[in-house]
């Protein structure tokens, strides 16, 4: 008995120790009576920076989780219980969470900035007159290739993937969207196709890349082109420049057919419990300053026109991140489906996945 | 020289395989660069970004104090639940508790995890003032740590003479007294393994924690899993050997804690038989 007395008071101490321990590194972070604003965000999606910066400036207190899914998100988020002010979701989601009353419209006269993001951002296909979401990151689909094994300049559309000399060396991103996308993109058709015998055409087209496809992975494959195990990846934009940042030797394109241009984007969950601090979050990233501290910090590409103007030259004239008009008018942004479509898109996705060469 | 055996060899490897990924992360938290592609230097860098990187401490204490209260709660449950059960005089009831209890055991996290969201948003749904986050997860820990517990304690339970018992109330002892004098500590080395164990369980639990946190409180494992997507900071290889380390002083803790109990008891034994010599 007087152990367990003396392992239960040794554990009760460590209880406390603990608790203030979380106390003290809380009050040192912020002001733990202000008033908190909840944001859900993708893992390191933000330059950590600016949080401290907002919980100064605005003297809110920022609670900051992470999601590593749309979909993990999407639940959290239906389900109800947790009170997220603010959620970062990509484009068909948002469509999803509008048409599921997820999302509450924004009151446009508390915005400030919004005229700050480039118009060709705003009032998509997915939220059309921008009524519920803010552009918060935007990018696209592409080949990143390592110079090493693959002349340079030597890619260009999505048809080189079926080039003989890529035999077993193209790595996929795991996505049925994206895959499917791609066929259909190489035969000219909308990557949101609905049309049976496109798919079919696109599929059959795909099941003659087999041979080349080394994997079809999810996000180990910036590790593996980092390491150069592969010449050829199929990958997002953002991916691409973290490549490009640990090894010289990858490049990044944006196949001339088209591809999948895609959003990442500010809403208001139902949820909200503090409107205010989220309308002074979505106007505090909408400052130029801060949106181009925050695109130097993660390297996706920045909506926010008047940012681009802070960023150095060299990374906003790379057309491999922010690309010429005229080809940012080829690509698509992905429509929700609705789940039969998707469905569809799964299951030529799998059976293809299932194929042997 | 000693006789060669293949089961020495096959230990080796298998000791090898559990611990050469531990130890290249750890060598690798010592990198000048930020990959884990290649070692370009020595130096102290990750760990200074991980003591100045407020959040994450928070999570790392949140996630420990986390683990030592949900285990305290699950155990003191546990034992009480442990010897209800043992004292049931009906025996189908009995078998029917420790089958119950086994069944939490044996199912999936993510089938608790889930079960554990829909339920709380139930009722976050009738008070309006409940929402996932610190009590949510403490309340689920407990819930899967209990089953644990009770699996320690009852072999102890049944290892214990019911004659000690009955010894105890022919003397004139009340309930009280039998508990606190007889059965606890006899219980004790099951009540401190079952803690460890609830404690380890709480520590490394991803699935649950996954479902039910929120507004703000997160926990080591679902923070790591949500930034892997981005790639794997050499932070979290800092972070991954001082808890690792954390994990052996718990360890060499634990084996002094029995070790003592197994030695006093070796030494009583061997006092029995030198009287016994004696006379």
């Amino acid at each position: 008995m007087k152990r367990l007395q003396a392992l239960f008071i040794g554990i009760c101490f460590i209880l406390l120790l603990l608790f203030f321990g979380v106390q003290t590194l809380e009050k040192s972070t912020g002001m733990s009576g202000a008033k908190v604003v909840n944001i859900y965000n993708w893992g390191d999606y933000i330059d950590p920076e600016l949080i401290d910066r907002f919980e100064k400036e605005s003297g809110y207190k920022v609670n900051y989780d992470t999601f590593d899914s749309n979909e993990a998100m999407f639940t959290k988020i239906q389900q109800g219980g947790t009170a997220y002010d603010i959620a970062i979701p990509s484009e068909y989601m948002i469509q999803k969470m509008i048409e599921q009353n997820l999302v509450l419209p924004l009151e446009k006269e508390k915005l400030k900035g919004l005229d700050n993001i480039d118009p060709q951002f705003l009032d998509l296909s997915f939220d059309s007159q921008n009524r519920y979401s803010v552009p918060y990151f935007w990018g696209t689909l592409g080949i990143a290739y390592n110079d090493k094994m693959v002349d340079e300049g030597a890619i260009t559309s999505w048809d080189d993937l079926w080039s003989p000399a890529l035999k077993n060396n193209v790595m996929l991103i795991d996505g049925a969207r994206e895959i499917i996308g791609l066929g259909l993109n190489s035969l000219g058709y909308s990557l949101n196709s609905k049309e049976q015998s496109q798919l079919q055409e696109a599929t059959m087209k795909l099941r003659k890349l087999t041979p080349n496809v080394k994997a079809i992975v999810a996000d180990e494959i910036k590790m593996y082109m980092e390491n150069e195990e592969s010449a050829v990846a199929v990958t997002f934009s953002g991916e691409a420049a973290d490549m490009m940042a640990e090894n010289e030797h990858i490049h990044y394109v944006i196949p001339e057919e088209g591809s999948n241009l895609w959003f990442d984007n500010l809403v208001i969950p139902k949820t909200a419990q503090n409107k205010e601090g989220a309308y002074a979050f979505i106007n505090f990233m909408l400052e130029p300053e801060n949106a181009a501290q925050n695109a130097e910090y993660i390297g996706y590409s920045t909506p926010n026109e008047k940012a681009l103007a802070l960023l150095p030259k060299e990374i906003t004239e790379d057309e491999q991140f922010y690309p010429s008009d005229e080809r940012l008018a080829h690509l698509e942004v992905y429509e929700n489906l609705g789940s039969q479509y998707l469905g569809i898109y799964n299951d030529l996705f799998l059976e293809l996945k299932m194929y042997r060469k | 020289m000693r006789k060669f055996r293949w089961s020495h060899i096959y230990l080796t490897i298998v000791f090898l395989l559990l611990y050469l990924p531990i130890f290249y992360l750890i060598f690798y938290s010592f990198n000048t660069g930020t990959t884990m592609n290649q070692f370009t230097g020595f130096s102290l860098a990750h760990y200074q970004a991980l003591f100045a990187d407020s959040r994450l401490l928070i999570i790392v204490l949140n996630t420990f104090l986390l683990a030592f209260l949900s285990a305290l709660i699950a155990t003191m449950i546990g034992v009480l639940g442990a010897i209800g059960i043992y004292y049931n005089k009906k025996r189908w009831l009995k078998n029917t508790l420790l089958s119950f209890n086994n069944v939490l055991l044996v199912s999936p996290d993510v089938i608790i995890g889930a079960s554990f969201l829909i339920f709380f948003t139930m009722i976050g749904s009738w008070f309006r003032s409940f929402h996932l986050g610190f009590i949510s997860v403490l309340l689920s820990h407990c819930a899967f740590s209990v089953p644990i517990v009770v699996l320690m304690v009852l072999p102890k339970l049944q290892e214990m003479k019911d004659s000690m018992v009955d010894a105890a109330r022919d003397l004139g002892a009340n309930s009280w007294q039998v508990m606190k004098d007889i059965i606890l500590p006899f219980l004790t080395p099951g009540i401190i393994a079952g803690y460890f164990m609830a404690f380890t369980y709480s520590l490394d639990d991803f699935a649950v924690t996954f479902f039910v946190t929120g507004n703000g409180f997160t926990t080591m494992s679902v923070e790591i899993y949500s930034r892997a997507r981005q790639g794997i900071d050499l932070e979290i290889n800092a972070l991954s050997t001082l808890v690792f380390l954390f994990s052996l002083f718990l360890v060499i803790g634990y084996y002094f804690i029995s070790k003592e109990n197994r030695s006093k008891r070796l030494r009583k034994n061997r006092l029995k038989r030198k009287k016994a010599d004696l006379t």
